[in-house]
């Protein structure tokens, strides 16, 4: 930063602090942009983003002051070795999601093979399977006991290798890029494919100069959920033998210390925000304008003698993600129940499963409510600096609020630690950010002209919000809640580390028998997981 | 027409939501929270299906509610870190280590019952808080197909050998079996040595799991030579309809070595027990001699009462040479041993 800037930006900083001092209500106006919110939903969503934001912020201090003899150790011997375990994973695994995504998105909207609505739901389906229920599948397979090996004498790879670990991970997220690109190009303004094409480019050069750059921004949107779900996943990487930051952080807080598994945290927590700022970074500096224009539906690129070709890569694709797992866990699930898997026990850890996750699904769809309504009726700076406060959670792998619980609860709050409350806190904490990102969406399609009806009517605002805004961004409350209750049954690390005695969960039994090697009795309820997945489908696939 | 629209699919899905939640409130009240006799919080560090059954048989016994939070190792940490708020009644372990640490730590609370004297002084707490029930040796499984008994390392020494990279396989350090063998081994050998036999291992070692487990399946089925495990593990894969070729070494047996590492397997008591009168129940319970032979049947352990016959094909405690070393004795070295271990590396898998 020049001088020149420094120097404006304190004498902006001490200017409104001057402001907020001389007439803290003119203050108030001004950062509100003239438009401040009431006292209770301001209130509300106050304290939502700040208790969503502490446990995060606990884990940063405790790791920062862990120690300069801690950092020394970790730096010197754990860091470099899992930094490029992760990084390497990571980069890997996104460009694979990346490609196959990209590939299936244009053969789906673009090309003229048959059944392509087919195939868009196909592809699609594959996330509804959590990675570690996908993982379980490849291990029952294609593991060094696996039916394979049985069958054949002997396994065509090592799973429990690199490549093992970042095929696996890339089927069970690919669907992120291919969601996101296929609806981007379904909104395609087909004018600039038109215009390069009568300047005399070739297909390929349309593609590669025109439609690859207008996808850009699609691309690094789902490239960013795929790396950041990477550096969060525990499960998956875990039962294939893989260290990782999420992982080293989840076994040094078992085994060892936490102050080290803080340490490794701040790191986890630094890798994240230059993930965040590189896509920012990238995007940022290219602009990017589609006028919306002409709809014409675009003449399917006729593939000729490389549709087969298409079929069998999408074939590949959705029997490796979808087919290969669905019926190794329906044959096993088979098995298991012959053996009694579906007892009086596995109806107590579905009970508690939906408990949580239920619970969670109703604190995350009220307390979504105020931060969205402040960001929609009242955006100003601060309504989005408590929007980001509250988003920081969804960010973050799930072992980060499960440590910051800990740290908190077992110091401050004794009597409510090794409580169910803990375990439905950290779920909306982590997962808050999906009922907001639901409830937005609806709020912004309800125009605010309505609210001044009802105001204009007679209404009081608490009146407006319960009588107007409600009914009508139900099916956004709904999605949310869907989103929230379906990511809470499946999430593993952060239910391991907080369930009480005797409250298992059906993740966590899955964790259980499949690290004693029971596939059979995991695999009951990885199918119903998987199922109770495909509930909110529709608006899964809708939020892209 | 449009409103109705919009209406039912949202009411059935609420319905649809709170009829999930109230079938799981429901479903967990049935199971009697507390039930008539109140209840017992077991943390079980022991592979569960050793154990459940046994759990179960107890629920039903006593009508004592039993909540189990089955973990590994960090069950230790967890319970040093809720000193202050404790939850846990009784700590089932596999490693005497582990107990006699906690011991120490003051986390456990002395047990007078009479019971206790069923199993030998040597493997006890000197006040009781916590008792062994079974032993287990440390012994390395061998896959028969891939390597002979005669060309396999005969002592622990010999894995830091290079000739042995990629071979073998072992658990985390951080597991508890590990940690105390390690504890065990600083006894005999030192820090030093101690220490860089454990960065060799850590640099030979094809692949480290998180159980043993893993271990005994991945021997069996070719995926590495061999492994070292607690010597049930060799028995367990036996039983297996597949991947059974399989022997054990105990190592270090020649006349002038030390011996195999023996550990035991038992039930703790913790310090301020919510449900101090049912834990004090449940170790009685434990020490009679069904529950004996059911806890070491299970996984073919050697029981620790002497009046009690081993399960078929487990090893009699004294048909090997054991390491002379008191377990009471390694509680102190046990922060030590895990210290070691994070040093090396092995704490964390490859």
């Amino acid at each position: 930063m020049p001088e020149k800037e420094i120097a404006c930006a304190e004498n902006r900083i001490a200017f409104y602090w001057q402001a907020a001092l001389e007439n803290p209500s003119r203050f108030r106006l001004y950062i509100w942009r003239g438009n401040p919110p009431g006292f209770i939903p301001e209130a509300l969503a106050l304290v939502t983003a700040l208790v969503m934001f502490i446990p995060i912020l606990y884990v940063l201090v405790r790791g920062i002051q862990g120690g300069w003899d801690r950092w020394l150790t970790l730096l010197d011997t754990r860091i470099p070795h899992l930094l490029w375990n992760t990084l390497s994973l990571t980069v890997v695994v996104s460009l694979a999601a990346l490609l196959i995504g990209v590939a299936a998105a244009w053969l789906v909207t673009r090309t003229d093979l048959p059944a392509r609505k087919i195939w868009a739901w196909l592809l699609a389906l594959p996330l509804v399977v959590p990675p570690y229920v996908g993982a379980i599948s490849y291990i029952i397979v294609f593991g060094p006991q696996g039916l394979v090996r049985n069958l054949a004498g002997e396994t065509p790879f090592d799973i429990y290798s690199f490549g093992g670990v970042a095929a696996v991970l890339t089927l069970f997220t690919y669907p992120y890029v291919f969601l996101i690109t296929s609806a981007a190009l379904k909104r395609f303004n087909l004018n600039y494919e038109e215009a390069g094409r009568m300047a005399g480019l070739n297909h390929l050069q349309v593609f590669r100069k025109i439609t690859l750059p207008l996808l850009r921004p699609a691309m690094g949107a789902g490239v960013l959920l795929v790396s950041l779900y990477t550096l969060s996943d525990f499960g998956l990487v875990s039962m294939l033998r893989y260290t990782t930051f999420t992982t080293a952080i989840y076994f040094q807080m078992g085994s060892f210390d936490r102050l080290s598994a803080a340490v490794l945290s701040v790191v986890l927590i630094l890798i994240t925000l230059v993930i965040l700022w590189l896509e920012y970074r990238t995007r940022g500096r290219q602009k990017f304008v589609q006028d919306a224009g002409t709809f014409r539906k675009p003449l399917p690129f006729s593939l000729g003698r490389w549709r087969l070709a298409g079929l069998l890569g999408l074939g590949t694709v959705v029997a490796a993600a979808l087919a290969l797992p669905l019926s190794v866990l329906a044959y096993w699930s088979y098995y298991g129940i012959a053996r009694g898997a579906l007892d009086g026990r596995f109806l107590e850890y579905t009970s508690h499963s939906l408990l949580t996750a239920g619970a969670a699904a109703f604190f995350c769809a009220v307390l979504a409510l105020p931060l969205v309504y402040l960001k929609s009726r009242h955006p100003s700076p601060v309504s989005s600096f408590y929007e980001k406060l509250a988003m920081a959670g969804y960010a973050l792998p799930g072992v980060i609020i499960a440590l910051g619980m800990v740290f908190i609860f077992n110091s401050y709050i004794p009597a409510l630690y090794g409580t169910a409350v803990v375990l439905v806190m950290a779920y909306t904490i982590r997962f808050l950010p999906q009922a907001m990102q639901a409830e937005g969406a609806s709020l912004n399609q309800v125009s605010p002209r309505l609210d001044e009806a009802g105001r204009s009517l007679g209404y009081p605002p608490w009146q407006v919000i319960s009588r107007i805004i409600l009914p009508l961004i139900r099916p956004g409350i709904l999605a949310g809640m869907a989103l929230v209750f379906v990511s809470a049954v499946k999430e593993l690390p952060a239910t391991l580390l907080l369930r009480p005695p005797g409250m298992d969960t059906l993740a966590v039994r899955i964790w259980i028998e499949a690290s004693e090697g029971f596939y059979d009795m995991a695999a009951p309820a990885s199918l119903l997981i998987i199922i109770v997945s495909a509930i909110p489908l529709k608006w899964l696939i809708n939020r892209f | 027409m449009n409103k109705s629209r919009l209406r039912k699919p949202f009411y059935l899905t609420v319905a649809a939501l709170v009829l999930a939640v109230l079938t799981g409130a429901l479903l967990s009240g049935c199971a009697p929270d507390g039930g008539n006799n109140g209840e017992l919080v077991v943390y079980n560090a022991r592979s569960e299906t050793f154990v459940k059954p046994l759990l179960d048989q107890f629920e039903e016994e006593t009508g004592i509610r039993v909540r189990v939070l089955s973990g590994k190792e960090e069950l230790v940490n967890q319970i040093e870190e809720e000193r202050n708020n404790v939850r846990a009644d009784v700590f089932i372990s596999n490693d005497a280590g582990a107990m006699e640490y906690l011991r120490r730590q003051d986390l456990l609370a002395p047990n007078d019952s009479p019971a206790l004297e069923k199993i030998d002084e040597r493997f006890r707490a000197s006040d009781g808080s916590w008792v062994g029930l079974s032993a287990r040796a440390r012994v390395l499984i061998y896959n028969k197909d891939l390597i002979s008994e005669a060309e396999m390392p005969k002592t622990l020494q010999e894995l830091a050998d290079p000739k042995w990279e990629e071979k073998f396989m072992i658990t985390r350090g951080g597991n508890s079996s590990m940690v105390t063998h390690v504890a065990a081994l600083r006894e005999a050998w030192g820090d030093e040595e101690t220490g860089s036999w454990l960065s060799a291992l850590h640099q030979n070692a094809g692949a480290i799991t998180g159980g043993h487990t893993d271990i005994r399946r991945a021997v069996g089925a070719g995926e590495y030579p061999f492994g070292l495990v607690n010597n049930y593990y060799y028995h367990l894969q036996l039983e297996e309809d597949r991947d059974n070729k399989v022997g054990a070494i105990y190592p270090d047996q020649g006349e002038s070595e030390m011996g195999a590492f023996v550990n035991v397997a038992g039930v703790a008591l913790i310090d301020g027990a919510p449900n101090e009168e049912n834990a004090g129940a449940f170790i009685d319970w434990m020490l009679e001699d069904e529950q004996q032979f059911e806890f070491s049947y299970h996984s073919k352990e050697t029981p620790l009462n002497p009046e009690i016959r081993a399960p078929e094909g487990a090893k009699e405690i004294d048909q090997y040479r054991a390491m002379d070393i008191n377990l009471t004795d390694l509680g102190p070295h046990w922060p030590d041993a895990k210290e070691l271990i994070q040093e090396s590396g092995l704490d964390l898998g490859i």
